[in-house]
């Protein structure tokens, strides 16, 4: 009478879906718990910033304000999506590592490329919902748009999965939260504000636009943009390739930590 | 049998003067470290969202202004932008401390000392004070490469910037005793203190604007403390600045009698 088979590891087929399921819950459990912080002020600060060009250009320029509208419309809603990936996972992971509840997720039979998954995917699908409510004000202002409607997804999804991913790893690094707001704050913010979200590229000073075409964050609001009123600076394909790229790199690098434990298992 | 005695000396309650310096000192040194021990997050992080606030505006629509005021956009942008981060952190400053203080239950660090409420009230409201204007004072000297900001009338320069940081360090006194929750505090941020900053003629002229924009901008405080610190540096003002003057002195005196108010009967504190 053998107990072997009682006794061994349990199995799991190529993915452990539960598993998966499970992280994937408990990340959103920690972000939808608080829909004001969450949805409503990006709605309403994107709001004001709207109204503010609205009231800016019309007072002060000969410029159309719907056309100025139009065109940062999209840049807001793609820089909302992105802020919101971002925190999904990056705050998530520093109150878990501070809290040491980070083991829960540590010890859980999954595999690094389930966990890098889960926070890519928890992060894509919050920042999604905060860009749909987005979207849904900027109707105040403009009519919807939608010329392309596959790149739009492509590049709303990338968008959100390259900030989950940058969170993450954001969030594996820092020790303190003064690591993460100074990141956020002093890189991804400018690189944010500064990649065409405001101003169409053309009209930049030649530095600029040369240094802008370095900034991967332009190429996903550029894409995104053009999936909306589909007008684009950059080579569309150019564009899906550096948001696949970016998107494959980050993977790397995450998979790569949660596989060696990086500041996590030390 | 022992024989009755005094009290020592040592025992008796301590007597201050008129004001309790040393307590006051405390108080003040206690918020102003506060925010120095993370200048990173709040003093470099506004500095570096209002340059790019700059930028942005000057980027989108700076190319389309000829001359706000008979001043370049960004040289009329400049001023307004330094005094919204002034007044955002005042506001953050009180507001957040006492709101902290009150969820990790050390408020009564600030409720026991024998301090008298109107000096709970100075100390707050100086600590958010220097903050605004060290944020200001940051925030102006990272602009000045890039804008050429003139310096017409200092005076009003300082005195605006004075006004404005002590009325909006005593709102976050009001808004954190009002607050049990960092979710309330939020809802102020967003729906209340960030619009009055936004729609105040940061960053457009209040003279352009239609009635209807220009009566709201009429109605916001923050519209005259920016309007005349933009008066200090390019001499010109959209509003009447005796009004302007007149409604900061008088809002901070309204403030500082509520605020003295909140402390001396215990609101949301002594519960």
């Amino acid at each position: 009478m053998s107990r072997a088979f009682a006794l061994q590891a349990r199995r799991f087929g190529p993915v452990n879906w539960i598993g998966c399921w499970s992280l994937l819950r408990r990340q959103f459990k920690n972000g939808f718990s608080d829909l004001h912080y969450t949805i409503l002020g990006p709605v309403i600060s994107n709001a004001l910033y709207l109204l503010l060009f609205v009231i800016a250009s019309s007072s002060l320029t000969t410029l159309d304000p719907k056309a100025i509208v139009t065109f940062i419309a999209p840049g807001l809603i793609s820089f909302a999506i992105a802020e919101r990936a971002f925190e999904v996972s990056g705050a998530n992971l520093i109150f878990d590592k501070h809290e040491r509840i980070h083991f829960d997720w540590l010890m859980a039979p999954l595999t690094p490329t389930e966990k890098a998954a889960c926070f890519a995917l928890s992060s894509t699908i919050g920042g999604m919902a905060v860009g749909v409510a987005v979207a849904l004000m900027t109707l105040l202002f403009v009519p919807a748009a939608v010329a392309h409607l596959g790149a739009l997804l492509f590049f709303a999804l990338a968008t959100g999965m390259m900030h989950g991913l940058i969170g993450t790893l954001l969030g594996i690094w820092a020790v303190k939260w003064d690591q993460y707001t100074a990141l956020h704050t002093f890189v991804l913010l400018p690189l944010a504000f500064l990649s065409g979200v405001f101003a169409p590229v053309a009209s930049m000073p030649e530095t600029a636009q040369t240094l802008i075409a370095f900034n991967p964050i332009f190429y996903l609001i550029d894409g995104f943009r053009y999936g909306a009123i589909g007008e684009a600076s950059a080579d569309l394909r150019l564009s899906v390739g550096v948001a696949v790229a970016v998107n494959a790199g980050l993977f790397a690098w995450v998979h790569y930590w949660l596989r060696t434990g990086y500041r996590l298992k030390s | 049998m022992s024989s009755p005695r005094t009290l020592p000396q040592a025992l008796a309650p301590r007597h201050y003067s008129t004001v309790n310096w040393v307590g006051l000192q405390t108080l003040y040194m206690k918020e102003v470290r506060r925010f120095m021990s993370v200048a990173t997050q709040t003093i470099l992080a506004p500095m570096v969202t209002t340059l790019l606030f700059l930028a942005v505006f000057v980027l989108a629509l700076g190319h389309a202004v000829d001359k706000v005021a008979g001043e370049p956009y960004m040289a009329f942008l400049a001023p307004g932008l330094i005094m919204m981060a002034i007044t955002q952190n005042a506001f953050a400053n009180t507001s957040s401390s006492i709101l902290i203080s009150k969820i990790q239950g050390n408020i009564v660090d600030l409720l026991m000392p024998p301090l008298t409420p109107l000096e709970r009230t100075v100390g707050l409201a100086g600590g958010g004070l220097t903050r605004g204007l060290v944020v200001g004072v940051a925030t102006w000297v990272a602009m000045v490469p890039f804008v050429p900001v003139g310096l017409a009338h200092p005076g009003f320069i300082l005195f605006h910037a004075v006004m404005a940081s002590l009325l909006m360090s005593l709102v976050g006194v009001l808004a954190g005793v009002w607050a049990e929750k960092f979710d309330h505090m939020a809802a102020i941020t967003n729906f209340i203190v960030t619009p009055a900053a936004f729609l105040s003629g940061t960053f457009y002229s209040a003279e352009r604007l239609p009635p209807l924009w220009q009566g709201v901008a009429h109605a916001n405080p923050l519209f005259y403390m920016i309007d005349g610190f933009r008066y200090g540096f390019i001499g010109h003002a959209d509003g009447s600045l005796t009004a302007g003057i007149l409604v900061l002195l008088g809002a901070n005196a309204v403030l500082l009698w509520l605020t003295h108010r909140l402390f001396a009967t215990g609101y949301h504190l002594k519960a």
